[in-house]
């Protein structure tokens, strides 16, 4: 069920009249059934329901049995088994084929006549999303920052949220999981912030990303007919793509969230700001980086094994240095990481994370350098021009990296840098080379100029946003002006979106991490 | 209460808006959707069925003729089993004293029509359950139409909303503006379609399909049981001898039923359609076969069921108007008067 389809919002509509109808008490029953109508929408049969029952009922008993057994080996015994159990299932259904390719490769390296088949397995949607969801249950147990969950089908809906279910954000028992169960008043002002949300949400996806997407898939599907002009453009393009499709996602299912009454960890923070990697990543799917910073990288480096390393490496290369290189190692973890949970293939890794990495790492490392060197030349940091360096800098650097995550295999990825960095300028004033690159990007002229003009006005809306909360502004103006600008953004996607069987379904592009 | 008159207030301006974009964006320009123009009654005879309705018969020239309006229910491609349900959107209009049935393409296979026939049909007709009944009485025939796009042919906004396109184009005929000559579509004018062969209508007979045949005895029924006044016409034109001799079925089953049925491939009165010059393509008859066609049709049908004249009332002054258009585009066209292969027409 695509978030912007129709039967989506026709389920949501139900749903939410339907919560806001019955008592308080029940409420979050129907938030249940809904979110397992929503699981099973497009693919119920015993399989997936046994793979939801096979992350639920273990959490579920551990959760209780680790609580029982705080502060034991018992307990930490049980955390362990639960958090197998759970990547068990997560590696069998969406890395089996990477390790498959993994010995392929080896296979041939070392010559061996044998080559595995890959194979095929029916996931639930949301797999990787309800799954560090759960081990985060069992771990906030465990830390004894959250009580288990003593109601099975309670915590079934903290699992299957089904807003979440497609693009996060990862969420938290200790900070959502009474928000879930306690019952909420209906709030008019609520919902209309919710659909001012939502609709939003639903532009940035229906009327940019999808026609961006037109053109990517131009220039990526068909290499050989564009220059590196074009070539770069689409890297821009995906960029730019995966942001309004994945930012889009998350502001229609904040804005639903917000009219049941359910306040939702933000997932983005105007990251085509950020100044550097670091920060691009503090402010690009936050909950993903928390997660993962909560979980994996702060035990990581708290882990004996860290520490030993820790010891050993300030005995060898001194206190400065060797402090860095566990805290290196343990951030590489991470990012691997972060880029296997994107995709079961190379290209996630590398795409998003280990480049990630190394593009901190770099910045770790040679930012000291580069101070210096700024400072000798008499190059000021702290006026317009450097920011926007800075910002454009970062924005490049993370776009070279989507062209792995875009790329169907890493040979596909090195076409695309190889045709980037084929630059020939004559093909830019051949007219009958130029036309026909034109005609062939996947774009006429009118969903040319929808997409240049919807894109000034993402930019100048995020300009708006780094100092006000533009959808509270928009609401405290005059209702001739407010309703305007709601029905200006309702119709522009009734008209403007790219939907329905003149297009190609939207499909969210995070939907099957 | 105050904020549900709010909300009350907002979806009625939505409703609106949504209602005016709709119909520019929706409704296919095709004689269906320019049939909702006419105005109430205003229809002395309604022409349904495929392209060989609307460029065999100059409803303009028979108005000129002998007064009487012909409104068209006719697309491209239209598949014979659409012919039901435009009857039953006719009758919410117009009262027409005849209804003429164009047999042209009731042996072709519903599997064979795609989905713009189909859609030409349910795209230009207006929301109501006889749309619905018409879209799920196709549907209920295609299986290779995926369930999942089932939504597509009821909701065709979600499919035409990007006719915006077509709207910025300054050359696109959007709806809104007069439909051409009442909807007489003649192709090309000056196009002559040069035949491979002789070509020799055959009495011999082939049963229709099971389905095609369900389809025509359904029709038979529903025109038998609320009493429509109605005329079969098998076109004049190239047929595959399939198709031809399963036309002959189709006749017998119509002439069996007590219903009027002409083939204008055994019409003597028409033999003066000359194949060599009087072709637009295989399937169709030009502009020349057209007037040939009209002139003796259009006298038969008001010979024979008592059809008014209008030419003198002034609420009909659009059919004059398009009447002259048609004839001033056809002198800028092929540099002839009308009038004058008209005379010739009727003099030979």
């Amino acid at each position: 069920m695509s978030l912007t389809s129709l039967v989506f919002l026709l389920f949501c509509f139900i749903t939410i009249l339907i919560y806001f109808v019955i008592p308080k008490k029940f409420q979050w029953v129907i938030l249940l059934i809904s979110s397992i109508i929503f699981l099973f929408y497009d693919n119920l049969h015993i399989g997936t329901v046994v793979q939801a029952l096979l992350i639920l009922i273990p959490s579920y008993i551990i959760g209780i049995q680790i609580e029982k057994n705080s502060n034991t080996k018992k307990g930490k015994v049980f955390l362990i088994a639960g958090i197998l159990i759970i990547l068990a299932q997560l590696f069998y259904l969406k890395y089996t084929n990477l390790f498959l390719a993994t010995f392929n490769h080896i296979f041939n390296l070392f010559k061996i006549d044998y080559q595995f088949d890959f194979v095929y397995r029916n996931s639930l949607i949301g797999i990787s999303y309800y799954s560090l969801i759960m081990i985060s249950y069992l771990v906030d147990i465990y830390r004894g920052t959250c009580e288990a969950q003593k109601n099975i089908f309670k915590c079934a809906l903290f699992m299957s949220y089904f807003p979440i279910l497609t693009s996060g954000p990862f969420i938290r028992y200790g900070s959502v999981g009474n928000e879930l169960y306690e019952g909420h008043k209906f709030n008019y002002d609520r919902m209309v912030r919710g659909l001012v949300r939502i609709l939003w949400g639903v532009f940035k996806i229906l009327v940019i990303s999808e026609r961006l997407g037109m053109f990517v898939d131009s220039v990526y599907g068909n290499l050989e007919l564009f220059n590196f002009a074009f070539t770069f453009a689409a890297m821009i393009a995906f960029t730019l793509q995966l942001y309004t499709n994945f930012s889009g996602s998350i502001d229609i299912i904040m804005g639903i969230s917000e009219i049941i009454g359910i306040k939702l960890p933000e997932n983005f923070n105007l990251p085509f700001f950020s100044k550097t990697i670091t920060e691009f990543w503090r402010n690009w799917h936050i909950t993903l980086g928390a997660w993962l910073k909560d979980y994996i990288f702060y035990p990581l480096l708290k882990s004996d094994l860290m520490q030993k390393l820790n010891e050993k490496s300030k005995n060898k290369f001194g206190k400065k240095v060797g402090k860095k290189i566990p805290l290196y190692f343990s951030m590489l973890i991470m990012w691997i990481i972060i880029g296997a949970w994107h995709g079961g293939a190379y290209t996630f890794i590398i795409g998003s994370g280990i480049l990630q990495f190394v593009y901190m790492f770099l910045e770790d490392t040679l930012g000291p350098i580069s101070d210096k060197i700024n400072k000798k030349l008499g190059i000021r940091k702290d006026v317009f021009s450097y920011k926007l360096y800075q910002v454009i800098r970062t924005f490049l650097l993370f776009s070279f990296a989507m062209i792995f995550f875009r790329s169907s295999s890493l040979s596909d990825a090195f076409d695309i840098i190889k045709n980037i960095f084929t630059i020939n300028l004559s093909t830019l004033f051949n007219k009958e080379a130029l036309l026909s690159m034109i005609s062939n990007m996947g774009l006429d002229i009118y969903d040319f100029a929808v997409l240049i003009v919807s894109l000034i006005i993402l930019f100048v809306m995020q300009l708006l946003a780094r100092k006000r909360d533009v959808r509270e502004k928009l609401l405290e103006q005059n209702i001739i002006f407010r309703w305007g600008i709601l029905y200006i953004l309702i119709f522009t996607i009734i008209i403007f979106g790219c939907y329905g069987a003149g297009y190609d379904a939207t499909a969210f592009i995070y939907r099957g991490f | 209460m105050k904020k549900f008159i709010k909300i009350l207030v907002f979806l009625i301006v939505f409703v609106i808006f949504f209602y005016i974009v709709h119909n520019l964006l929706w409704l296919k320009p095709t004689t269906i959707s320019y049939f909702y123009d006419e105005p109430k009654n205003s229809l002395d005879v309604v022409y349904i069925g495929s392209s060989n309705a609307y460029t065999a018969f100059n409803s303009v020239l028979a108005y000129n003729l002998y007064g009487y309006t012909t409104g068209f229910l006719s697309t491209d491609c239209q598949p014979f089993i659409y012919v039901k349900y435009l009857l039953k959107e006719s009758e919410k209009y117009q009262k027409p004293s005849i209804y003429v049935i164009d047999l042209a393409l009731a042996t072709e296979e519903i599997d064979n029509f795609d989905e713009g026939g189909i859609r030409n049909v349910i795209d230009s007709m207006k929301i109501s359950q006889n749309r619905t009944d018409a879209i799920n009485d196709i549907l209920s025939y295609r299986e290779d139409i995926n369930k999942k796009d089932y939504i597509n042919y009821y909701n065709s906004f979600l499919l035409y909303h990007n006719k915006w396109k077509d709207l910025a184009s300054i050359n696109v005929n959007i709806r809104g503006n007069t439909m051409l000559y009442k909807g007489f579509n003649y192709g090309k004018f000056n196009s002559i379609f040069e035949p491979q062969e002789e070509y020799i209508w055959s009495d011999e007979l082939i049963q229709l399909s099971s389905e095609n045949r369900n389809i025509l005895l359904d029709l038979i029924d529903y025109i038998k049981n609320n009493n429509i006044n109605s005329i079969f016409v098998v076109p004049k034109r190239y047929f595959e001898e399939d198709d031809n001799k399963k036309l002959n079925d189709a006749i017998r089953i119509i002439e069996e039923n007590n219903l009027k049925v002409i083939n204008c491939n055994t019409t003597e009165k028409l033999n003066n359609i000359n194949f060599n010059t009087d072709l637009y393509n295989f399937a169709h008859i030009n502009v020349y076969g057209a007037t040939k066609y009209t002139l003796w049709f259009s006298k038969y049908l008001k010979e024979n069921y008592n059809l008014p004249d209008h030419r003198n009332d002034e609420k009909y002054s659009s059919w004059d108007s398009e009447y002259k258009r048609f004839k001033d585009n056809f002198k800028k066209i092929t540099d002839k008067e009308f009038d004058d292969v008209l005379f010739e027409y009727i003099k030979n």
